[in-house]
């Protein structure tokens, strides 16, 4: 039973780190925006196509964060050494 | 919410085969949008040169779609962007379905694989018709020693392209169900419409566009040679 406390106590920790690479994929989509709406002041009549290119971008740039999220959700919900560890208790 | 439920099981030649809640769901999807389709098509008789109403609804659709799968993909290509625009439809309303209380099919990893599978196919198939030689030698692009680092490159296009939208409707679907479990009664009612109108609509609209114009773009960085 111990056991199982510190493997779910550890789990959470390591969702909660992989979750930090949100720090990173937040700071590369703010300076994509950022990049943007420059280029758009400038030149207001590219705005259409500078905003699809943005979108892209900002997708192209989360990613990594979705693999973050992923993986947290995966380690959290599904995690398949908690039910191996729950069979070995049993 | 969080995982998906079987709801019964089929036998088929002595093969079980279950029926989950997200086949379910797509079902129903399948089923309104085909409606709407029977509709339009029963209603296209009667359509006239200058458009009103119902037809006048459907053309701006059908051609905003049009312009924009056609812009992105270029004139060669633009027999693809019917498929295009029943994926459009299919994401879409999968993630505005979440909204009447349905678990979106898009928050299954069997539906957004299936899709990008099937832009896989499309890329592989369009690169090896309009390009032939030229498209095997992009796999190994400098020196055949890059082989591998190309192939793990391309195969990760459609995986990544599956997670992007799953990950972004699992996330609400996990949000929406810790809210409605975690919350008391009286507050859910009105606040959580705010939830959905940002996780289930903004999200869903703006994954739904990424989702197909990224699978555009690939399909054109394959069969396009000087783009």
């Amino acid at each position: 039973m111990e056991n199982l406390g510190i493997v779910i106590g550890l789990v959470h920790i390591a969702a909660a780190i992989a979750l930090l690479n949100g720090v990173f994929t937040t700071f590369g989509q703010a300076r994509v925006a950022s990049q943007a709406i420059e280029s758009m002041a400038r030149q207001p009549e590219a705005a259409d196509s500078i905003r699809s290119a943005m979108f892209i971008g900002l997708a192209f740039a989360e990613t990594s964060g979705i693999y973050g999220l992923l993986i947290a959700i995966i380690m959290l919900f599904a995690n398949p050494l908690v039910n191996t560890l729950i069979n070995l208790i049993s | 919410m969080l995982n998906v439920d079987n709801i019964w099981v089929v036998y088929v030649a002595g093969v079980e085969i279950w029926i989950t809640e997200t086949i379910l769901n797509t079902w129903i999807i399948m089923l309104f949008l085909i409606g709407l389709a029977v509709i339009a098509r029963i209603k296209f008789k009667s359509f006239q040169e200058i458009p009103r109403g119902f037809q006048n609804a459907i053309e701006v659709v059908v051609e905003i779609f049009d312009n924009f799968a056609v812009s992105t993909i270029g004139p060669t290509l633009s027999y693809l962007a019917p498929w295009f625009f029943a994926v459009f439809a299919l994401i879409l309303f999968s993630a505005l379905s979440s909204i009447f209380g349905l678990r979106a099919p898009t928050a299954d990893w069997a539906t957004t694989f299936a899709l990008a599978l099937a832009t896989f196919g499309l890329m592989v198939a369009m690169g090896l018709k309009y390009r032939r030689g030229a498209y095997l030698k992009t796999y190994i692009d400098p020196h055949w020693i890059f082989f591998p680092m190309n192939l793990i490159g391309e195969l990760a296009k459609p995986v990544a392209l599956s997670f992007r939208l799953y990950g972004n409707m699992l996330s609400g679907t996990i949000i929406l169900t810790l809210y409605y479990a975690l919350t008391p009664r009286f507050v859910q009612i009105g606040i959580p419409a705010f939830l959905h109108a940002f996780f289930d609509v903004l999200f869903g609209a703006l994954q739904t566009y990424i989702f197909v114009i990224i699978s555009l773009m690939f399909i054109r960085l394959a069969a396009d040679d000087n783009w």
